[in-house]
């Protein structure tokens, strides 16, 4: 009898896969992520910092396992990509090619299996209250210290994520969507939420 | 052994898988293309076991709702006749699970957004793995419709554009009645009428 152990799907074998999904999904050039999109997945990276302090490294490192280095080689590059957010205060113009929109979408896809450990606890409703709200406040202060750092704070979009009594409903619909995000199907839902007609 | 056993566990979440392969379509020894039985062990709560309907159920109903919920889609209970539903219960999600056999409760299982996360992990994996040749008939993953979204907007949010409207139109038209028309303009020499000329 064949039972294998819970970690079957090593990390080589994510990996492996994602690179062929890649390679498939980066050729059918059918998707155009709107505005809103690309606020999203950017939002969704600013997220992961918020969790891991050292997620600028852990991003390339990513980009490098999962075979986006060409992509990703250093952080200018990926801050370039990142920066056709509009809600940036340096933002860029222009559209992104579906290959960059595909290695972005991997690139969180992978961090979000990486951090699952977080996110599970933060979504958790079995954690002790008083340790989940600690959790939440330290969450949510360093998420907003890196929105302020990094948009435009006279942006709409912006003063609501700082200021709505509706932002921690939003905080916790991204750290949502990035543990959905983190399994094996997790690129192909999350590309498809992306390309939703509101964005 | 033919019979084949695959484990997938992800935190609270462990799927069981027990099938042989089905050698009539050339399937050899470490595939499953028969499915005999599974059991779902969610930790804290309850185990499930069942059939394949029972467990495709459950893979078409639970994977197309966490793309509604990346969406931010809420879903309400729809289908009673369906073994397995899934909804949007306040800030958890609501499974109910009806028995085929006679006499057995629906049971109802709430689960919080981590246990949902779990369970979609373990899914994912059944799907994708490639020892597990059996088609589950699950919809790909596509972009909302419109009218998805729009249905899953509230009254006030469908209803603003139109009012806005409305008001606008109203206040603009009223402004123009109330304005006085020019009666002599300057500069503008009236038409001569060359028919009566004649």
């Amino acid at each position: 009898m064949n039972e294998p152990s819970s970690d079957f799907h090593n990390e080589t074998g994510f990996d492996s896969s994602l690179q062929e999904q890649s390679t498939k999904l980066s050729l059918s050039p059918k998707g155009h992520i709107g505005r809103k999109g690309l606020e999203r997945l950017d939002l969704l990276l600013v997220v992961i910092e918020a969790l891991d302090l050292n997620s600028s490294d852990a991003m390339l490192w990513t980009a490098k396992q999962i075979g986006f280095e060409e992509t990703f080689p250093n952080s200018v590059s990926l801050w370039k990509v990142r920066s056709h957010n509009p809600l940036r205060k340096a933002h860029r113009r222009g559209n992104l090619s579906s290959m960059d929109i595909d290695a972005l979408i991997h690139l969180v896809c992978s961090l979000s299996k990486r951090l699952y450990p977080l996110l599970h606890q933060l979504l958790s409703s079995k954690e002790p209250s008083e340790l989940s709200r600690e959790r939440w406040l330290k969450f949510d202060e360093r998420f907003k210290d890196l929105i302020k750092e990094r948009m435009n704070t006279r942006r709409v979009a912006i003063q609501n994520i700082l200021t709505s009594n509706e932002s921690m409903t939003f905080n916790r619909n991204l750290v949502l969507t990035l543990a959905l995000s983190s399994g094996l199907g997790g690129f192909d839902r999350l590309r498809a939420s992306l390309l939703d007609p509101s964005n | 052994m033919i019979k084949q056993k695959f484990i997938y566990n992800h935190n609270l979440a462990s799927l069981e898988i027990e099938g042989l392969p089905d050698f009539s379509n050339g399937q050899t020894e470490g595939i499953i293309g028969i499915l005999s039985s599974w059991k779902l062990t969610l930790i804290g709560s309850t185990e499930l076991e069942g059939k394949k309907e029972h467990l495709q159920a459950l893979i078409t109903q639970v994977l197309p709702y966490a793309r509604k919920q990346i969406s931010g889609i809420s879903t309400r209970k729809v289908n009673n006749l369906l073994p397995v539903n899934i909804s949007n219960y306040g800030d958890k999600h609501l499974m109910s699970l009806s028995s085929s056999r006679e006499g057995v409760q629906p049971l109802d299982l709430y689960l919080d957004d981590a246990e949902l996360s779990d369970l979609v992990f373990c899914l994912d994996e059944i799907r994708h793995d490639s020892r597990i040749l059996i088609d589950w008939d699950i919809p790909l993953d596509k972009p909302m419709t419109k009218g998805e979204l729009v249905r899953n907007s509230s009254i006030l949010e469908r209803t603003m554009p139109f009012f806005t409207g409305a008001i606008a139109l109203i206040v603009t038209s009223g402004l123009l009645v109330i304005l006085p028309m020019p009666t002599n303009i300057e500069g503008i020499v009236p038409k001569q009428d060359f028919s009566s000329n004649n």
